[in-house]
């Protein structure tokens, strides 16, 4: 399956880059996408998304827009042609 | 002189130039805090709330908040509270910068305006004097123009100024005032109440400061907060690294980010105007920010052509961005200067375009109206720059819009083209996608804002926790505690971007630590309250009714793109609810005994 990650805010400007593309085998979760991801980028996202293996507050995932803390938080599935975007704590107004 | 608990009240008669001083203290400070809340008490008793908003008998007042000019972090906000213009309702307004801390160094907590010069005044704040001086060769002065000359003529740089520009003096209903050349008293028009006093501006110098207000007890307690503020995410790193402006990606993620006069909610273009766009256009150039602020979340920019100032932001961004279609990010920070030097409200100038394209389009408007100007086509750039500079002049079509979005759609026969709650235009989040929300904007003590309680914060953002943005249970409680808890923020002075990371209990601390009285959280956010209720009973008795407690139509229509693609609008479900959570009667009106329980009769 594909799966496309999209990168905003500081994790674009920090790292340079607007997001990953990653062809799996198998369908998984939103933890094992971080897994994924800090795999490729030091550990980078577990950091920044995750406290105490929870998202930490204010942090943002949307899968195909929708935030997952009203799915099913970090074990929310990701499936073949979705779209996950990443936000750390953002706010303005 | 230690700790606050008193208001020195400078009281300026423009008709007859007669100047006096006169002291608030004890109970009224302390049960209205400062700012918004002290002020709006002494405008309620003071004026009929019926007053034509542009006659002399309305008044204007500028306060600085309980702990302006403290060290309180953020502690430098002053407010313009008045009847506005724009919505008929009370309006205040809010701005940062400098200017707030040094009107308090001066003494002069409060400045009340009365009546109406003769001829274009300003007033001099120098030391302890106050004097009342000519204008007239400022008058038609632009605001960066006006700020260069007065600090010149008053001979200290270190002086702050005040003032209106061109759209202020020209009444343009959403005029705002100006303070640092930048920093916006936005909303509402409280600069063409100004400009229809004839009055430019204030210019103010400290001679000594008045009080000392860095007690060592206060310094504690700033200094846990600061570093609250410096480790949180949002505050810390967010807000500091892309501002406001960090929005937009993350609200049109959400399908909430309106485009083409909220026809629908997202904006295939965002990548071309989205904050980070800013910062990879080299457009940014560095980070500001305002009196004893840690946050900094004030953007400089550059444009290609060499023009610099500051923003945009978000809601700039996006009321001459997506709102009108336009993904010209060169042409919309124009408009941003243009704005601040003109002195206009950014988001009633792009929204009021934004509906006015809407009316061009659908045949509401014609050409020959246009004058020759260019076409109000969704998305043409030219049309952002070309009509926000024509409104602040009133010339040709501009002299419609200057009237904003409401009054032009209705004046064509179609006033639900107009985003506006109360006559005010709405900002950059489609109430569907995020229903607390949308039950705020209907409540809204000025009219559509976001500011009266910042529901996006926990809807989208999930500050201080996520909450579902279409579950309408619990949201009459949590709207009301947002619009009590900052009407707090207010009036104590500090950023509203402080309630990121800090919490009504931070507040009662700060308050306790920098003045003479002891106030539980309890008791603070009962303030909130008060200062609540007491907006809504201005509006009630100046004739806007409960029924107004509305969205335009269009939000009773499910939107038609997005993550919320088929969702409608659903505060009133949930109004009935709200209207008993605050203790008001079914029908929205507050009964006396609520009043006198509030201690407002
Ligand atoms: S957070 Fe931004 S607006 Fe608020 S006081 Fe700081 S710099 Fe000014």
């Amino acid at each position: 399956m594909s799966l496309k990650v999209k990168f905003h805010s500081l994790f674009r400007i920090k790292l340079k880059s607007r997001g990953h593309e990653y062809q799996l085998e198998d369908e998984i979760d939103v933890m094992e996408l971080i897994d994924l991801l800090d795999d490729d980028y030091d550990g980078y996202f577990s950091k920044k998304l995750l406290d105490a293996g929870e998202i930490s507050p204010g942090s943002i995932i949307l899968v195909n827009g929708e935030n997952v803390i009203h799915k099913d938080g970090v074990k929310t599935k990701i499936k073949d042609g979705d779209t996950v975007t990443l936000f750390p704590p953002s706010a303005g107004g | 002189m230690g700790k606050i608990y008193e208001y020195q009240v400078l009281r300026v008669n423009l008709s007859n130039g007669e100047i006096s001083r006169e002291t608030i203290a004890g109970e009224k400070v302390k049960k209205f805090l400062g700012g918004r809340g002290l002020a709006s008490k002494m405008l309620y008793d003071e004026i009929d709330p019926k007053v034509d908003p542009l006659s002399p008998e309305n008044k204007l007042i500028y306060a600085t908040g309980l702990l302006t000019g403290t060290a309180a972090s953020t502690g430098g906000r002053y407010m313009v509270i008045t009847k506005g213009p724009l919505t008929g309702t009370i309006a205040s307004s809010n701005s940062g910068g400098f200017f707030g801390a040094e009107m308090r160094f001066s003494g002069n907590d409060i400045i009340v305006f009365e009546g109406k010069a003769e001829k274009p005044v300003y007033l001099s704040l120098k030391g302890d004097q106050a004097e009342l001086k000519d204008a007239s060769h400022l008058w038609g002065k632009g605001v960066y123009d006006t700020t260069d000359m007065l600090i010149e003529e008053f001979g200290d740089e270190k002086a702050r100024v005040s003032c209106i520009g061109p759209a202020g003096e020209n009444m343009v209903k959403f005029a705002s005032i100006m303070n640092e050349k930048d920093r916006a008293a936005g909303r509402t028009g409280v600069g063409a109440v100004m400009g229809s006093k004839n009055l430019k501006a204030i210019v103010v110098k400290a001679g000594e400061k008045q009080v000392e207000y860095f007690k060592d007890e206060m310094m504690e307690v700033v200094k846990k907060q600061t570093k609250t503020l410096k480790e949180d995410g949002v505050t810390g790193e967010g807000l500091p690294a892309l501002g406001t402006k960090v929005l937009d990606n993350v609200i049109n993620e959400h399908g909430a980010y309106p485009r083409n006069n909220f026809q629908y909610g997202t904006f295939d273009k965002v990548e071309e105007v989205s904050g980070e766009a800013l910062v990879e256009k080299g457009y940014l150039q560095n980070n500001k920010g305002c009196y004893g602020c840690p946050i900094r979340c004030g953007r400089h920019t550059k444009l290609p052509n060499g023009q610099e100032g500051e923003g945009p932001e978000y809601e700039t961004g996006w009321a001459f961005g997506a709102d009108c279609g336009v993904s010209d990010l060169n042409a919309i920070v124009q408009a941003n200067f243009l704005c601040n030097d003109l002195g206009l409200d950014t988001i009633s100038a792009g929204a009021t375009i934004a509906a006015a394209m809407e009316l061009y389009e659908k045949g509401y408007v014609d050409k020959e109206e246009l004058e020759n100007g260019p076409e109000l086509t969704f998305g043409s750039s030219e049309s952002v720059t070309y009509y926000t500079r024509q409104m602040a002049y009133r010339e040709g079509f501009g002299d419609q819009l200057a009237e904003g979005s409401y009054r032009l759609a209705e004046s064509k026969g179609n006033a639900e083209l107009s985003m506006s709650v109360k006559k005010q235009e709405l900002p950059a989040y489609d109430p569907r996608g995020i229903q607390g929300q949308g039950l705020n904007y209907a409540t809204s003590n000025r009219g559509g804002c976001h500011v009266r309680g910042y529901m996006v914060s926990p809807e989208v953002l999930g500050v201080p926790e996520k909450l579902d943005p279409q579950e309408l249970k619990g949201k009459p409680e949590w709207v009301k505690i947002f619009q009590d808890l900052t009407a707090v923020i207010d009036s104590l002075g500090m950023c509203l971007f402080t309630s990121f990371a800090l919490g009504l209990e931070d507040y009662t601390e700060i308050a306790n630590a920098g003045t003479e009285f002891e106030y539980s959280p309890e008791e603070m956010l009962e303030n909130g309250e008060r200062i609540y209720n007491l907006e809504r009973q201005f509006n009630l008795e100046a004739g806007i009714t409960p029924d107004q407690d509305k969205l335009p139509k269009r939000f009773d229509e499910p939107l038609p793109d997005g993550t919320f693609r088929g969702t409608a609008a659903k505060y009133r479900e949930i109004l009935p609810e709200y209207y008993e959570v605050r203790g008001w009667q079914q029908d929205g009106w507050i009964s006396d005994e609520k009043l006198s329980e509030m201690g407002l009769k």
